[in-house]
């Protein structure tokens, strides 16, 4: 077993995680963390909305930015993952979505300003780099048989449509309908930085602690998310897609000279504004990298690499809770008449299990971290935690939905021999390859979360904003960027390295 | 078109050769049956000459069929004639075929008594039934030559006939992997070997028996 | 389906054609934003009734963002605090301070302890606090970061990461307040306002945390306008803008930032927090 080079490189990665356990800090400094904990449960017990000025309006533009944006985002990403071959184009889509919806925000607030078309773009843009590659990848994987025996002459979209969209049509649209609740996820966390949607008015709960108010919209949006699939059908789609846009609300008008400022004036160097020259630049750089740059760069792998292990411990755990060999299905019953085996109990453990994943993964981690952060005091541990419970939670459902393809022979051994002997060691692929394809996703989500106050590059970035210094900001920005390109990387060669396959269409 | 030629085609698996070099001129009106144990090259002869031929109006009916699973018979017999029509008009019949195609292929299925399955996906169909639409599919889109890999390995005994009898209707001039030496002598007029990647043996049918045929597998 | 994406992009940047000649203001009060908007409402009734031109408040959540929409001239009369204000005015040709809070004029920091420190109220900055955890508010405010780092800085002679073995930025005064009173850190440092009105309300537990020391007097919040409202909205239109304000007598509307009245401001009132800011590399 130890000769298998996926067995030492997850011990390396264990190991290295430790080593930065060692250097992290970890403190909950808060003195009640209880108490707060306890508060917040109340106010999910009783939640109380008459603290918010239009509610219906929150939730309706948080509905409308999403789809909106993810329309846009899909449409683009298409068309570009039918370009995806050119090296520009991969390269353009990996740049932007190596930046996180938060920091576009915060990037077009600075010319856009609080129009619609900001809250728009930050969703759009990243997507549409996420859209491109995975709807790439979803149609690389297509039969190329059917198109290679056309007819010379066959139009390459009529092939296309007849061939290989077809063919990955499922994919696609199950894929866009799984971005559609990241994108009500990134809607509502956008109004953490003044779009008018359901989190601006949760941080200003959140910040004053009325934690009724909190508890009110935290439910809420759980409803939300929760009945995606009853009022999101493939007939009403289209229809929401065309109301949405107006449904964005007005906001402030854009003025577009702020636009051609923010390009000549905003974001070149200081020095170089001033007329300082290349040694100013250089003396300017120097203590940008020395002094916020390298210790967010130094924080943000930190955390990434204890948050990855701990996403991959908790999501190794978990998924049996949605796995059929370990829990009943409900459905088993209708299906195969067996009913006698299903237990009342499993099937309870069944539901409770998969409630619990569902609410895991539908919590932005933005979110989450902002929560236990107000609870347990400023450190890396709510971090690491938010973290790993969003992303443990995505790849423990994804892998218990994987384990449901394989069959076990009829006496296979039951429980902790089942999952030791039998189904984590044919899981362990698939579950590494989704680890390291998530890999890239928990860095961009580490950096962002310094805006919260844990120093990785994003504290530093929102501080610069803060001080409105934008070319500061973009120069850290750009540096997370290509960090987390550099992630995407590593990951992908590992994963070639070990020959680990992934389906995208099962992937987040 | 009154020939065709390859000459000192090659075809590499990685960096392993499997066919060729070798030379072959194709006259018009020929129905050539390529013979030959299965890995001898067959297959890959067939996909050079489709390279090279597909410009020519070759039309290519490979052994793993190409069909697209989620569509309906009539479209991916459909498929075929797609290079015929204006793109706009592709993307309406995938949506609403128009009635003179559907006047069209129809009897060609029903040729090939498969009409009951036309709106049915190919993902559901039987192995012989999936091969009868990609040959319709192929008759659908007519041209010069016509390449087949193993065309009727999944039919027996009388749907096999049918099958030879529209294909080779459907082409003047035809290539066919077969592994039914009977049935290639039958419906050819020139036979192929093809052992070790080259050209064992190249005579015509008439001249043959499938005794002469046997040191081949 | 792209078609209508198109359209709908084309409708998206051509709907908001409000009237140009809308008014806007911003604000960000030091405390409860609780229905912000139905409360700045009715400012924005008062002023447009003083004013006679269409008067709109827009909400924002940092002091960055109202310095922005200010800078951007998507508003064109904002309630600051006293760094963010000279941040905007700094850049904004012409603008200027119109009045502030009858309160900014003298303005305080208190910082604040937990009782598990020992710290005896109203003991003031000592060698005692260092190796405690230290909270400010949100990094752009001026009572909530400006001006206690400035007095750290001169009281320990060290930048306060040295000082504490952590500092934090809570976000806002509130915060710095239940943040302190929970324990999650030993010290912060909180507009004297908000912290008066807490305890007012009963919201503090005094018994966990107090003041342990007052700064001197600072100026603070101000409104400031744009330079170009005059021409904008017609001649002395910033002359009435600022009579409204120092005329806003309604408890209830006052209540919203919260001050008792606004008396006048010049920009020249805010000169110590531009030297402050300078000093401490926050403005360039």
């Amino acid at each position: 077993m130890w000769h298998s080079a996926t067995v030492r490189l997850s011990l390396g990665f264990v190991a290295l995680a430790i080593f930065c356990l060692g250097i992290a800090d970890l403190s909950i400094t808060a003195h009640e963390p209880w108490h707060e904990l306890l508060r917040l449960l109340q106010g999910l017990v009783q939640p109380d909305i008459s603290a918010v000025d239009d509610l219906g309006v929150a939730l309706l533009r948080t509905l409308a930015f999403a789809f909106v944006g993810v329309g846009l985002g899909a449409a683009a990403g298409f068309l570009l993952a039918l370009a995806f071959r050119s090296r520009l184009v991969r390269s353009a889509c990996a740049f932007v979505r190596a930046i996180h919806e938060l920091f576009w925000a915060l990037i077009f607030l600075q010319f856009f300003g609080l129009h619609p078309l900001t809250g728009v773009l930050a969703i759009a843009l990243p997507y549409a780099g996420v859209f491109a590659k995975v709807f790439a990848e979803i149609l690389e994987e297509t039969d190329p048989l059917p198109e290679h025996v056309l007819p010379a002459g066959s139009g390459r979209l009529s092939a296309l449509a007849f061939t290989r969209l077809r063919d990955a049509w499922p994919h696609l649209v199950s894929y866009t309908s799984y971005r559609l609740e990241c994108g009500l996820r990134s809607s509502a966390v956008l109004g953490f930085v003044g779009m008018p949607t359901i989190g601006f008015y949760l941080e200003s709960a959140f910040a004053q602690g009325h934690y009724n108010t909190v508890g009110a919209l935290l439910l809420l949006f759980y409803v939300l998310i929760a009945t995606l699939r009853l009022w999101v059908r493939p007939l009403l789609v289209p229809v929401y897609l065309v109301v949405a846009p107006f449904c964005l609300g007005s906001g402030l008008p854009i003025v577009w000279s702020n636009v051609s400022r923010f390009f000549t004036e905003d974001i070149v160097p200081a020095p170089l504004r001033h007329g300082e020259g290349v040694s100013g630049l250089a003396s300017w750089f120097g203590d940008l990298m020395a002094h916020e740059a390298l210790p967010g760069i130094w924080h943000t792998l930190v955390l990434t690499q204890i948050a990855l292990v701990l996403t991959g411990i908790l999501a190794l755990v978990l998924y049996p809770l949605v796995s059929r060999h370990f829990f009943q299905r409900r459905f088993d019953q209708n299906r195969t008449h067996r009913s006698g085996n299903a237990k009342p109990g499993n099937r309870l453990a069944h539901l409770l299990g998969h409630g619990l994943l569902v609410v895991m993964r539908s919590t932005p981690e933005y979110l989450l971290a902002f929560i236990l952060l107000q609870l347990w005091g400023p450190s890396m541990l709510p971090a690491v935690v938010a973290l790993a419970i969003h992303n443990g939670g995505i790849i423990a459902h994804l892998v218990g939905r994987r384990s449901n393809e394989v069959n076990l022979r009829p006496d296979a051994p039951q429980g902790l021999e089942r999952y030791a002997y039998e189904l984590t060691p044919r899981l362990y692929g698939p579950f590494l390859a989704l680890l390291f394809y998530r890999w890239e996703i928990i860095m961009r989500e580490t950096a962002i979360l310094g805006i919260l106050g844990i120093t990785t590059l994003g504290f530093y970035v929102d501080s610069a904003i803060q001080e409105i210094r934008f070319d500061r900001a973009m120069v850290l920005i750009l540096i997370t960027a290509l960090l987390n390109i550099g992630v995407d990387v590593f990951a992908r060669h590992l994963r070639a390295k070990l020959r680990l396959r992934h389906t995208a269409n099962c992937e987040p | 078109m009154s020939t065709l030629a390859l000459i000192d085609a090659v075809a590499d698996y990685g960096h392993q050769r499997v066919l060729g070099p070798l030379n072959l001129t194709l006259k018009r009106g020929e129905r050539v049956a390529l013979v030959g144990k299965s890995g001898a090259g067959k297959s890959s002869l067939l996909s050079v000459m489709h390279q090279h031929w597909r410009g020519r109006g070759a039309a290519l009916m490979p052994q793993e069929l190409g069909l697209v699973a989620s569509l309906s018979v009539f479209h991916n017999v459909y498929m075929g004639a797609l290079a015929m029509h204006p793109t706009w008009y592709n993307l309406v019949t995938l949506a609403k075929p128009f009635r003179r195609d559907v006047a069209a292929i129809r009897p060609l299925l029903e040729r090939l008594s498969i009409d009951d399955k036309c709106w049915a996906r190919a993902g559901e169909l039987s192995g012989g039934q999936r091969q009868r639409v990609a040959a319709a599919r192929a008759i659908h889109q007519g041209g010069e030559v016509l390449l087949a890999d193993e065309p009727v390995s999944a039919l027996d005994g009388p749907q096999s006939e049918t099958l030879m009898v529209e294909l080779t209707r459907a082409y003047p001039t035809a290539v066919l992997a077969m592994h039914d030496v009977e049935l290639a002598l039958r419906y050819t007029d020139r036979v192929i070997g093809i052992a070790e990647g080259g050209i064992a043996l190249d005579a015509p049918s008439v001249q043959l028996t499938a005794q002469d045929l046997l040191p081949l597998y | 389906m792209l078609k209508r994406l198109t359209l709908a992009l084309t409708v998206l940047l051509t709907a908001p054609v409000a009237s140009a000649e809308t008014f806007v203001f911003t604000a960000i009060p030091d405390e409860d934003e609780t229905r912000l908007q139905q409360r700045f409402q009715n400012v924005a009734d008062y002023l447009e009734e003083k004013l006679d031109v269409d008067v709109r408040f827009v909400p924002v959540k940092s002091y960055a963002a109202a310095v922005t929409a200010f800078r951007n001239n998507q508003v064109q009369l904002a309630w600051f605090g006293g760094l963010s204000g000279v941040q905007a005015r700094a850049r904004v040709e012409d603008s200027r301070a119109l009045a502030q809070g009858v309160e900014d004029a003298e303005f305080m920091t208190y910082f604040i302890a937990h009782q598990s420190t020992g710290l005896e109220e109203g003991e003031g900055l000592s060698d005692e606090m260092r190796d405690m955890t230290f909270t400010f508010g949100s990094k752009g405010s001026t009572s909530g970061r400006l001006m206690p780092e400035y007095y750290l800085r001169e009281a320990f002679g060290q930048p306060p990461e040295e000082v504490f073995s952590r500092v934090g930025f809570s976000g806002n005064h509130s915060r710095t307040i239940s943040l302190v009173a929970s324990g999650a850190y030993d010290l912060g440092a909180v507009n004297y306002t908000v912290w008066e009105n807490e305890v007012e309300a009963g919201n503090i537990d005094t018994d966990q945390v107090e003041v342990v020391w007052k700064t001197p007097h600072y100026p603070d919040y101000q409104w400031t306008i744009r330079g170009d409202v005059d021409e904008r909205f017609g001649a002395g239109f910033a002359d009435r803008v600022r009579e409204a304000l120092l005329n806003m007598e309604d408890p209830e509307l006052l209540e919203s930032f919260p001050r008792s009245g606004f008396i006048p401001a010049s920009n020249d009132d805010y000169a110590i927090i531009e030297s402050v800011g300078k000093e401490l590399g926050l403005i360039d």
